[in-house]
């Protein structure tokens, strides 16, 4: 073909792609595509396994996946609000164990804090002390990063060994309830509140998704419609704009790192409920994960973009990830190279989509 | 100068982005030895065309061809290996490195072992530095340069890849009047040698110094190329922005009301030295200086960015003291920085933009209204003729002019009564450059805005202040009435 003719090829077909990307369907395909990469992802990953394994696209297994991915998203969403400062908190799994186990020790015996003693207490008080603890943490985390003027990811680093230490002095390095404990009115079962709260139903769906689904509904709210949630994407997206637009900083990341250590303390309340036991080193593989889930979820690890959505659905991939290799009878050591290889290959792939689309 | 066979020729280059039609079929070329000036507001295509020769972007379509020799499958690499050097507009450079080693990065000077010859390294950067005829130490940290030191650097940098084709882009946006002399001067002897030149600047004034021949490009189309000769101020202006500009500079003068902002012995040690002065309701008060005197210090001291050691600052009659950006906002003050980079969220859209200062005075879980946030947006929009007129668009995809716009929306929706502009135009074109200006005008004029205007561009302080401090070493020096100062007097003053 000349080059003449090439060019007036090109043109014509430029044209038309001009004229069908203006029509509506065509413009709402393209942005499902665009920004829908991590669902679509995830529903190949469902019909690849549907075909893979009769057992997968059972109702009881799908019940199964979503009680144990529940307490991913909870963690996931927590960390969204951090990474979308362009922070990292590497301490939830070890919030999550200090407030479960502070928790589950103060529902199962008597304490003595500062010549004060109670206990052992009911569901409710164990969920407020869970949430306190939690509390505790991200303030700590927030203001070792503000007032402490160091990085993020020290911070976490220091807390996330810190706060495990903690939790094992708790427990004495024990699970809780523990049939070896000597405490004054030791108790060796947790409050049954607990453990329906980790493994009953509501509604044929299991509670524990009932609150990872409030927890992510009532943190898109704050995102989209507070002014906490504006000031977080725009302290990641520009620190320097933020500053000088009269947000104020310190304020926004402690506030991110309070949320995301409250969602994880509430995290670990459930897994202690699922688990119908705390101990001091649970919640091992949260941190990573959560952050996994968030990144795969398509917000920016630098921050300014992205948002709780992805997260979910980025912590539902892992899970269906892991529940997918079980099914086909895949190996735990082959099993953690195919994870890692998909985490890298989802986000190269989201990278890729962000130069190739400006999105 | 031009003669012979082409260097350059850059024949229907097309390129399109989502949503923008960059580059429409551009023809460009470069003969051995001229200097060719491309102009063009901004986003006119300028930088994607240059990118597109220094291999960083691909076109769509159309061919490069180097000394009459096609170049295929273009990319950075080749593209300096063909002898193309580009000087971007923002640094390259690695700030935590030495000037020896961002001069020489990329072709370290070393030894058969493969080991760096360090001798070698200083002593190459030194002699390209000499021929700029510029004194910087060369073992010392990049990020310890001022910017007019990094500017040179970069471009000392490139000359150390000895191109044939030189590409600079905005030059002399932050060189002072004896640096772009030198400057000039290293560009003429490269020609001498023969190497062709790209010019890109906003400067009109420097096209008849410099220029061959001048190329003004329009939304992505070449609107015409002209010998330098024929290339008078007012064609260029016309050729630019589609239409006449017979008022750039905008200006009512009117009688300013009472003081809005007074200061009185300000003082931030170690750049600001006891200064006082007041702005009125409605008065344009020019700060003028030239790099590093203070001013932006000064801005950042009145908005609460850095720490004040002594004075007091009054609004409306009544002290203040504003220790954060928050406190200067809750008392209507706005300020538009000098680096527009530092003020935009980038990957926002434009009214999650506007709206932050308004944002930033809400109760941390104070709800937000969505939809006259939109409206908001929209309203300024359509103001400030904002393009492309899309609330959502991410403020980093619009040019910069229309960047600046939405800082001053910004403003405008705060209601701020003080605005302090820091070198509102640096770097935008000659269209956004009037309806910066007529904004201004307006909001002083007809909304009784005290503006504090500081800029290191005389015409424009000269034209649309009313009243003119001049600033040396954290002192003020001088102070002219509307119509009193000169060019002449406004630099004895700051120098």
């Amino acid at each position: 073909m000349s080059e003449k003719n090439l060019t007036e090829t090109r043109e014509t077909r430029n044209e038309l792609v001009a004229t069908l990307a203006s029509s509506r369907i065509v413009r709402l395909l393209r942005h499902l595509l665009i920004h829908g990469g991590p669902v679509i992802a995830l529903l190949l990953l469902g019909l690849y396994l549907q075909s893979a394994t009769p057992y997968f696209w059972t109702e009881s297994n799908l019940v199964n996946v979503a009680r144990r991915t529940s307490v991913l998203v909870i963690f996931a969403v927590g960390q969204t609000f951090v990474i979308l400062t362009g922070g990292i908190d590497l301490s939830v799994g070890a919030t999550a164990a200090l407030a479960a186990s502070v928790s589950a020790v103060t529902m199962t015996q008597q304490v003595n804090v500062f010549g004060i003693k109670f206990g052992p207490v009911g569901f409710v008080e164990g969920l407020v002390i869970a949430l306190l603890v939690g509390t505790g943490a991200g303030l700590v985390n927030g203001l070792l990063i503000t007032r402490g003027r160091i990085p993020d990811f020290i911070a976490t680093l220091g807390t996330l060994e810190a706060f495990r230490g903690v939790a094992l002095l708790t427990t004495n390095g024990l699970p809780v309830p523990s049939y070896y404990t000597d405490a004054p009115k030791a108790r060796n079962y947790l409050p049954s509140e607990v453990i329906a709260l980790g493994s009953n139903d509501w509604l044929g769906i299991p509670i524990a998704a009932w609150i990872g689904l409030a927890v992510a509904l009532a943190s898109w709210i704050i995102l989209k419609y507070t002014a906490f949630g504006r000031s977080t994407f725009a302290v990641g997206g520009n620190r320097e704009a933020a500053r000088v637009s009269g947000i104020k900083i310190e304020r926004t990341k402690i506030g991110v790192y309070v949320v995301s250590a409250i969602t994880a303390a509430l995290a670990g309340f459930v897994l202690m409920g699922r688990l119908n036991s705390a101990n001091a080193l649970m919640a091992s593989q949260e941190n990573l994960n959560s952050i996994a889930s968030v990144v795969i979820g398509g917000t920016n690890l630098f921050g300014g973009e992205g948002g709780v959505f992805g997260s979910i659905i980025g912590a539902l991939t892992i899970g269906v990830i892991g529940n997918g290799l079980n099914l086909l009878n895949v190996t735990d050591f082959y099993q953690r190279i195919i994870q890692g290889s998909i985490i890298v290959g989802v986000v190269i792939f989201d990278q890729w989509r962000r130069r190739r689309f400006g999105a | 100068m031009a003669t012979g066979s082409p260097l350059l020729q850059m024949e229907r280059i097309d390129k399109t982005f989502p949503g923008v039609h960059a580059l429409d079929h551009v023809d460009f070329d470069l003969y051995p030895g001229e200097v060719h000036i491309l102009l063009g507001e901004n986003g006119a295509g300028k930088s994607t065309l240059m990118k597109i020769l220094s291999g960083s972007l691909e076109a769509d379509s159309g061919r490069i061809l180097i000394e009459g020799a096609e170049v295929r499958h273009n990319n950075p690499d080749r593209a300096a290996k063909l002898g193309v050097g580009m000087v971007y507009q923002e640094f390259s450079l690695v700030p935590t490195l030495t000037v020896a080693e961002n001069i020489c990065l990329g072709d370290m000077p070393r030894n058969r072992a493969g080991l760096i010859r360090w001798g070698e390294v200083y002593r190459r950067a030194q002699d390209i530095l000499a021929t700029l005829g510029v004194d910087i130490n060369v073992r010392a940290q990049t990020s310890s340069l001022s910017v007019a030191e990094q500017q040179l650097t970069e471009i000392a940098r490139i000359l150390a890849q000895e191109p044939r084709i030189l590409l600079l882009d905005e030059p002399t946006s932050a060189l002072s009047d004896t640096e772009v002399d030198r400057l000039f001067d290293i560009i003429r002897r490269l020609q001498e040698r023969g190497v062709g030149i790209i010019y890109i600047s906003h400067r009109l004034d420097e096209v008849p110094r410099i220029g061959t021949r001048v190329t003004v490009m329009r939304d992505g189309r070449v609107v015409g190329t002209l010998p330098v000769a024929e290339a008078d101020k007012n064609t260029l202006i016309s050729m630019m922005v589609g239409r006449r500009l017979a008022e750039q500079y905008p200006k009512t003068v009117s009688q300013p009301g009472p003081p809005v902002l007074r200061v009185e012995n300000l003082t931030a040690e170690p750049v600001l030295h006891d200064l006082s002065f007041e702005v009125r309701a409605g008065e344009i008060l020019g700060i003028f200086g030239l790099m590093g005197a203070g001013q932006t210090h000064l801005a950042h001291v009145l908005f609460g960015l850095e720490p004040m050691t002594s004075g007091q600052v009054y609004i409306d009659d009544e002290p203040v003291t504003i220790r954060h950006p928050t406190g200067a906002i809750r008392r209507r003050m706005g300020l538009l920085l000098r680096d527009r980079q530092a003020s935009l969220v980038p990957v926002q859209g434009l009214g999650p933009n506007i709206t932050l200062p308004k944002v930033s005075q809400r109760a941390l879980l104070g709800l937000l209204n969505l939809r006259s946030e939109t409206q908001i947006a929209s309203q300024y929009i359509a103001d400030l003729s904002i393009r492309p007129p899309q609330v959502r668009r991410p403020v980093k995809f619009l040019s910069g002019g229309n960047q600046q716009k939405v800082c001053l929306a910004r403003w405008l929706a705060t209601g701020a009564r003080i605005l302090i502009v820091d070198e509102p135009t640096r770097g935008i074109d000659v269209g956004a450059k009037a309806e910066v200006f007529g904004l201004l005008d307006r909001l002083a004029s007809s909304q009784n805005v005290g503006i504090i205007l500081i800029s290191s561009e005389m015409p424009e302080i000269l034209a649309m202040a009313d009243r003119i401090l001049v600033m040396r070493q954290g002192r003020f020096t001088a102070e002219y009435a509307y119509g009193e100062a000169t060019q002449e007097l406004l630099l004895k003053s700051a120098s």
